[in-house]
């Protein structure tokens, strides 16, 4: 919980297809939230899965999926999500 | 579905492939030994009137392709019927293109079989149907009575999954796996024989 503020900070899950070599697009965007918020994100759980899955959720609230939204998320995406959850 | 001769050329030889690959080929090489083939499907495919031409497009990382491609390197290698041809899926999408799973997925491994002249005899994709239909059943039966998905619906995205279901669909997708290894093995044997097989019909008719 952020002492200044009383916000909880967000969680992020990554999960993403083991089996389908999508390690460097899981790492890209792990790499764009640390160097975004450093200390402002709970946590950051990366879930290896299978079947082409390459899912990401902020407290909870899918943010990306690709079979609901197709191909990867830009980081952009994912940090304007995260951005918006320390805004409330 | 075409390749040009010279194209095809251009793809790694099986033992090429293993030899380039970074990871996972312990996995390969120990399914390429334990598959069991019949004296039957090697008989089927050593007896073919002509050696066929196969493309092979894989990646090292893929779980469907460590389990499948060394079947077909086994039969290519007991039959002396199948020249294979393997392609890495990453680097070359303009054969990859030509092999879209349903027409979007570029799912992995494909073989195409060509005949000597390169005419198109078909191709076969991923994993066998029946580990599909059945992997969907597994799940289906899981979601509607296991405790821990009673407030969980079907399809929902494991990033959005509690622990504890989390967790139970982990251990079912590995106990599936273990539980069908053979008779996916055998599936995708005899699915590559009712694909040539078809052809072999098709070919006594003209």
């Amino acid at each position: 919980m952020d002492i200044d503020s009383g916000r909880h900070p967000p969680k992020i899950k990554i999960v993403y297809c083991a089996s389908c070599g999508y390690e460097p697009q899981t790492l890209e965007l792990v790499s764009a939230l640390m160097h975004a918020f450093r200390y402002d994100i709970a946590s950051i759980e990366i879930i290896p899965w299978q079947d082409g899955a390459f899912d990401v959720a902020v407290d909870g609230e899918l943010i990306h999926s690709m079979y609901r939204d197709g191909g990867f998320p830009a980081p952009e995406t994912i940090i304007r999500a995260v951005r918006e959850r320390l805004a409330r | 579905m075409t390749v040009t001769r010279e194209r095809f050329e251009q793809g790694m030889t099986y033992d090429e492939y293993k030899a380039q690959m970074t990871r996972n080929r312990d996995r390969l090489e120990e399914n390429e030994r334990t598959v069991e083939l019949s004296t039957d499907d090697i008989e089927f495919f050593a007896s073919l009137p002509e050696p066929l031409n196969v493309l092979v497009i894989t990646e090292d990382w893929c779980g469907d392709a460590i389990a499948n491609v060394p079947i077909l390197g086994r039969l290519a290698a007991e039959s002396g019927k199948l020249n294979l041809r393997i392609f890495l899926r990453d680097q070359n999408p303009d054969l990859m293109d030509q092999h879209l799973n349903r027409g979007v997925y570029r799912s992995i491994p494909v073989f195409a079989f060509f005949d000597q002249q390169f005419r198109p005899i078909g191709r076969w994709i991923e994993r066998p149907a029946v580990i599909t239909e059945m992997q969907e059943k597994m799940l289906a039966n899981l979601y509607a009575t296991d405790p821990a998905f009673a407030d969980v619906a079907p399809g929902t995205s494991i990033a959005v999954l509690p622990d504890a279901p989390r967790a139970r669909l982990m251990q079912a997708f590995a106990a599936f796996r273990a539980e069908t290894r053979l008779l996916a093995d055998r599936e995708v044997v005899r699915e590559l024989r009712e694909l040539i097989g078809q052809w072999l019909a098709t070919r006594q008719e003209a």
